[in-house]
């Protein structure tokens, strides 16, 4: 299925590769690309694509207008799905993004945009409602914490901090034993356990777990 | 009368990336900035190589991350035969996610491809 798109990024040679990138693999059709906010919310409601691929800053302030289009969308455009370019792993980007939820979003390192399967499968899962968050991201999150001499973080396992890194990333209980060669009765033990011990509550079987994992790493690192 | 651009004097330019998408966007960036010359492109360590022997460019814009010997090692070899080149390496990457001696190499700097613009390569 074909995806339409609006890039924003205000850097031309990182703006022109994507745009390039993502037109020759025919997965995407890039409606338009913008240099900075007001092109961009003015692409963005005038075509109405089905996922935004935006930077977090850009003109006019170079600060945080990323995330500012993802909070329009989530407002003016419910269905539309949003993946922010960060330079770097920022807690409180990720904190205020998913502060109104994580369906439809998607927080990616700007290293990946030479990625092309990496932006793909990004695009691909916000487009159906998924959320995608940077592994780099998790891990620089869940080591802020222990570092912070979180106690929650300290009592879990190895093993269980694995399964809480997949959580973070929006993976389904198959997906998480898949990747650690578990069976999924031996996930769901380690969900439970991990809930427990951060003392999270909730649904523990579908999005807003990762918006519970997500905020309590994200939490109190500033 | 106006020069045309492909004539004009200036910096003369290789660009080495072996994604097409971000070569032909930095040449596209280079042709558009006054100050700057394209005198070619190459999509591998190798190629560079050879084509900054033929072409002696006065600036390389070389990806870090190449098919074949990587940025770093054709810096190496491009510098061996012309100390004089200016080799700018760049990546989406950090440095200490990337292989090769980038501090070692000889190149002038490391720019992150999402901060290179016209003026970045002429500083």
């Amino acid at each position: 299925m074909t995806h339409r798109l609006v890039l924003a990024e205000d850097n031309f040679l990182v703006r022109e590769g994507v745009r390039r990138m993502l037109v020759g693999s025919e997965s995407v059709d890039v409606l338009a690309s913008c240099g900075d906010l007001g092109e961009a919310l003015e692409a963005i409601d005038r075509l109405e694509p089905d996922v935004v691929l935006t930077d977090i800053r850009m003109p006019p302030e170079r600060r945080d207008e990323g995330i500012m289009i993802a909070a329009h969308c989530r407002r003016r455009h419910p269905g539309m799905g949003v993946v922010l370019l960060s330079q770097y792993a920022e807690a409180s980007y990720v904190r205020t993004l998913l502060t109104e939820g994580t369906q439809g979003r998607g927080y990616l390192l700007k290293e990946r945009v030479a990625d092309l399967d990496e932006l793909l499968a990004a695009v691909d899962a916000v487009a159906a409602g998924g959320s995608v968050i940077d592994p780099k991201v998790v891990e620089t999150l869940v080591t802020g914490r222990s570092l912070a001499g979180d106690s929650d973080i300290a009592r879990l396992t190895p093993r269980e901090r694995e399964v809480l890194a997949c959580i973070a990333q929006g993976r389904t209980n198959a997906a998480v034993a898949t990747e650690l060669v578990l069976t999924q009765h031996a996930v769901e033990k380690h969900i439970n356990a991990i809930f427990t011990k951060l003392g999270l509550s909730g649904d523990r079987t579908n999005h807003p777990r990762v918006r519970a994992t997500l905020m309590y790493l994200a939490e109190g690192q500033r | 009368m106006t020069a045309d651009p492909e004539d004009r004097p200036g910096v003369r330019v290789l660009v080495v990336d072996d994604q097409s998408a971000f070569r032909r966007a930095a040449v596209l960036l280079i042709r558009s900035a006054s100050g700057l010359t394209m005198v070619g492109e190459a999509a591998s360590g190798e190629e560079a190589v050879t084509m900054a022997r033929s072409l002696v460019p006065d600036l390389v814009l070389m990806d870090v991350r190449l098919p074949g010997i990587n940025g770093p090692e054709a810096t190496r070899q491009i510098l061996a035969e012309r100390p004089d080149t200016r080799i700018i390496l760049m990546s989406t990457y950090e440095p200490g996610d990337l292989p090769g001696d980038l501090e070692g190499c000889g190149a002038s700097r490391f720019l992150r491809k999402q901060d290179i613009d016209a003026a970045a390569l002429l500083a």
